[in-house]
This record gives structure tokens, C-alpha cells and sequence, in this order.
């Protein structure tokens, strides 16, 4: 869980070290050969995004989402294929409807609606996916860091172990173990 | 009430007399007059035991599940049970042969502690079972058209209300009182997986921790597994020890779903047509 530590320790609240963490599911067909393109025509975008291939936009499972929220990340971006170009036909369009649906839930929840968005990039469009992780990546850095369980923060700020929070000190320090 | 508890423990003896059925569902007496629990009757004399008053609070379709491996089975069926067999029978879990369905009216149940008229009978839109191989008593009068969508989404226009905040602050405390039990997952006519996502350590989709992150995992998860099929039935709701408002989370998806792709209420029919699982070329675009 280094993530955690790293994400919510690292760096303060609303100070200008604030650098967000954002992980971009990219499609391996569109966005994929996007990003690529990008690196090939020597853009810039900042180096806050983690992209992480994926077979298709439709294979995004929003358990993925809510686990890369849990375990660190500040704001996620899911790219695929414009409508009617998946590679698979219909993929992205499964996509669509879960991820609104899932999405108004996030944001019905709590969730800021910039922390998790949706893009479709195709291969040739380098610009746009430069720009929309420049763009994501400016709205997190304006928000702040993402802090899942205030209370679990806490506790890592303090220092505690985090994976044991309710174990008292001379128990996480070994002592007073079983005899036997 | 009682000529329908009559009717029910007569048809039940004579199907079970005739061996049409190798058992019947309803609901028997608990240990106060004010509480029912589900009975499975399977001999023809034990038909007087069935009850049937204002405080048959079970869902029974999900019985059928465990019920049904012997032979034909016959299930008391209101408005909720019915578009339960109707889900599953949609999700192949059963087919329509297997059971045989006893219909019977409902105009609400009442809480054993407060007696009052159940949430979810508050809500109800289908009294009257929309399935059935009979129909015991006289159908009772459903809400009208225009009053639906008053009832199903009244509750959570509240809480789309409040601001992001406000909602925040809301779920959370909702995510952290949540013990995890899994007696909504249980109760679910819809959750029917051989094995539930909760249950796969090796995948590690669920962390064992009770905190505030792992409950919101798993109350989003199981909102968007059994979304587009949730039959409302508020069984989830009512079985929650901690008397979480879980369907203020299934109607916001189901209302989404309604507002977005035109979804409908689930469980009318035993066809199989959710809404996640299919989709149009001209959906509406918001991911440009
Ligand atoms: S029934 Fe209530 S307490 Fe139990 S797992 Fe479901 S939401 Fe949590
Ligand atoms: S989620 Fe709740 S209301 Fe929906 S079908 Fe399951 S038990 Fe019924």
C-alpha cells in the first residue's frame, strides 16, 4: 500500500507541492496509439498521468475505478474509441451506458465530478488526449488530494500502521506477545 | 384477510393432495400475533399452519431458488414476489414451469415494531401479483398512472437536493454503519451469482476491513450489479440491521437509467432486456 502512504503523506492539502496522481485507462485500439502518438510528435503533457492499457473502453470495470480511488490516486480518466470505431464494434458503447450511469452514482455519492471522467480519443488525435490529461490534471491539482476515509488518513498522518489501525503500541511493537 | 388466507390454505392442501406441487411457500405464524416468517408446507395437513395477515413482511421468490430441486413447487405470489420469479425466471435461474404460482392481492404490510405501513409497501407500484396461475381473492386497486414515478423516486429527490458536500457527509455515515453483513446481498432476488464478487479472495475485489472505503466499494458494487435489473422490491432495505436507506441508492440508478435510456420497471415480464446489457448507436453523448 505504498500508494497510500506516498498519495495522502507525501504531500499537504492545498499547498503548491500538490501533485496530483491520475490513472488513465487507455483503449488499446484509440487512445492507446493516441498517447503514442503524442510521445512520437514530442508533445508535452504532464507526467502526473499513469496510463495503464486496457483490451477496450468496455473492459473498464468500475470495481477498477473505485479500487485506484481507494488505494491512492486522485482522479481517473477513462479513454476509448470514439462510438461506432471500437475496435470489438460494440464495446464502448456498453462503456457508455455504465460508466454515465456509474458516474452519476460516484457523483450522487459525494465524489467531486472532476476526479472521474470519460473521454473517447482516437489513434490519430494526439492533440486532444494532450490536452485532456493537461486539462484533468489542472482540475485535480485545483481541488486538492483525494482522501477516500478522513478517518484512515488520519491515522496514517499520524503515523499509526495503517493496515492494523486498532492494535494498540506494544502490541504493533511486538511486545506482549503469546507465551506459547 | 382471512377469506384469503382460507383460499391460500385450501389451494395449498389440494395441490399438495393431488401431488401437483412437492411444496408450497407461504407464510406460518412466528412467535407474536404481529410476525409471519416464510413456511414451506409439504404435506397436505399442515396447509392450516399457513397465515396470511398484515405483517407477511418476506419477499418469498428468493425461497423458490432453494426450494424448487425436488419437483414443482408452489409460491404464494403479491406484486413483489411476482416480478421476482419474473427477474429470475429472466435471468435463468428458474424457468416458468417449475412453479406454480398462487396470486394473491396486497395493499401493504405493516412494521411488527412500529405498525406502520412498510417503506416499501409505501412505494409499491404493482399490488396485484403480474404473474400468476391463479388468482386467489379480488384484485385491489393499484396507483394510478400519473402517481408512479412520485412513489418510486420521492425519496431520493431529498438527497439530489442537498449539495455535493451535504451528500458526502450523508453517504459516508450511511458507508461507515454499514457492517457488512451481506443480508441485503441474501435477500436479493436479483443477486443470484453462484458466487458473489464479495466472496472471491483470490480476485481481492472486497477487503475484508470494515472501513469507510471498503463499504463504499461494496454498497457501489452491489448498486451497480443489481441496477438495471432491481426489481425495487425494498427487501434489501428492510432486512438492513442497520436500517441503511439502501434503496435511495438503487433508485438514483434506476431513476438515471429511466431518464437516460428509457428503462422502465423491471420484473414485468420474464424476458430478459436489461438496460446495461444493450445499447443504441444514437445513445446520448456526454464523453466527447
Ligand atoms: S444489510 Fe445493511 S449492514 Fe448488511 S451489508 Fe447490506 S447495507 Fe451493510
Ligand atoms: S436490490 Fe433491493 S429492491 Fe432491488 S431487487 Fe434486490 S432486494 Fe429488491
Amino acid at each position: 500500500m505504498s500508494v497510500v502512504n506516498e498519495a495522502q503523506t507525501g504531500v499537504a492539502a492545498g499547498t503548491e507541492t500538490f501533485e496530483p496522481k491520475i490513472l488513465a485507462f487507455a483503449c488499446h485500439w484509440c487512445t492507446y496509439s493516441g498517447a503514442d502518438l503524442a510521445g512520437l510528435n514530442r508533445m508535452n503533457y504532464p507526467a502526473n498521468v499513469r496510463v495503464l492499457r486496457v483490451p477496450c473502453s468496455g473492459r473498464v470495470n468500475p470495481q477498477y475505478i473505485l479500487t485506484a480511488l481507494n488505494q491512492g490516486v486522485d482522479g481517473v480518466l477513462v479513454c476509448g474509441c470514439h462510438p461506432g470505431d471500437c475496435h470489438y464494434v460494440s464495446g464502448n458503447y456498453y462503456a457508455k451506458r455504465r460508466l454515465m450511469a456509474f458516474r452519476r452514482m460516484l457523483q450522487y455519492t459525494g465524489l467531486e465530478p472532476e476526479r472521474f471522467q470519460v473521454r473517447w480519443i482516437s489513434g490519430s488525435e494526439a492533440g486532444k488526449f494532450r490536452d485532456t490529461v493537461t486539462s484533468v490534471v489542472e482540475q485535480i491539482r485545483a481541488i486538492g488530494p483525494y482522501t477516500p476515509d478522513p478517518a484512515l488518513a488520519a491515522l496514517i498522518d499520524k503515523g499509526t500502521d495503517a493496515q492494523n489501525p486498532i492494535l494498540p503500541e506494544s502490541v504493533a511493537a511486538g511486545e506482549g506477545g503469546d507465551a506459547s | 384477510m382471512t377469506v384469503l388466507q382460507e383460499a391460500i390454505r385450501k389451494r395449498a392442501a389440494e395441490l399438495l393432495e393431488a401431488g401437483e406441487v412437492v411444496r408450497v411457500i407461504a407464510w406460518g405464524s412466528g412467535r407474536f400475533a404481529n410476525q409471519t416468517s416464510p413456511l414451506f408446507v409439504s404435506a397436505a395437513a399442515d396447509a392450516e399452519k399457513i397465515v396470511f395477515n398484515d405483517y407477511c413482511v418476506n419477499t418469498l421468490a428468493k425461497y423458490a431458488l432453494n426450494e424448487k430441486v425436488d419437483g414443482k413447487i408452489a409460491v404464494c405470489v403479491r406484486g413483489c414476489d411476482a416480478r421476482a420469479i419474473n427477474r429470475m425466471i429472466a435471468d435463468n435461474q428458474m424457468t416458468r414451469d417449475e412453479v406454480y404460482l398462487l396470486g394473491v392481492p396486497c395493499s401493504g404490510m405493516k412494521d411488527r415494531a412500529t405498525d406502520e405501513v412498510l417503506p416499501k409497501c409505501l412505494t409499491c407500484t404493482h399490488r396485484n401479483p403480474v404473474v400468476y396461475d391463479e388468482l386467489l381473492g379480488e384484485a385491489v386497486a393499484e396507483p394510478a398512472e400519473e402517481e408512479v414515478s412520485g412513489l418510486r423516486y420521492s425519496g431520493i429527490e431529498a438527497v439530489e437536493a442537498m449539495d455535493r458536500e451535504q451528500r458526502l457527509e450523508y453517504f459516508n455515515e450511511v458507508f461507515n454503519s454499514c457492517i457488512r453483513c451481506y443480508a441485503c446481498r441474501e435477500v436479493c432476488p436479483v443477486c443470484t451469482c453462484r458466487e458473489c464478487f464479495v466472496d472471491q479472495l483470490r480476485a481481492g475485489w472486497q477487503g475484508k476491513q470494515n472501513n469507510l472505503n471498503e463499504n463504499r466499494f461494496y454498497n457501489l458494487i452491489r448498486v451497480f450489479h443489481i441496477g438495471d435489473r432491481c426489481i425495487e422490491c425494498g427487501e434489501c432495505a428492510r432486512v438492513c440491521p442497520m436500517g441503511l436507506p439502501l434503496m435511495e441508492l438503487n433508485r438514483k440508478w434506476i431513476k438515471d437509467l429511466d431518464e437516460l435510456f428509457a428503462a422502465g420497471e423491471e420484473g414485468l415480464t420474464d424476458e430478459l432486456d436489461n438496460t446495461l446489457g444493450r445499447y443504441k448507436t444514437d445513445d446520448i453523448e456526454e464523453f466527447m
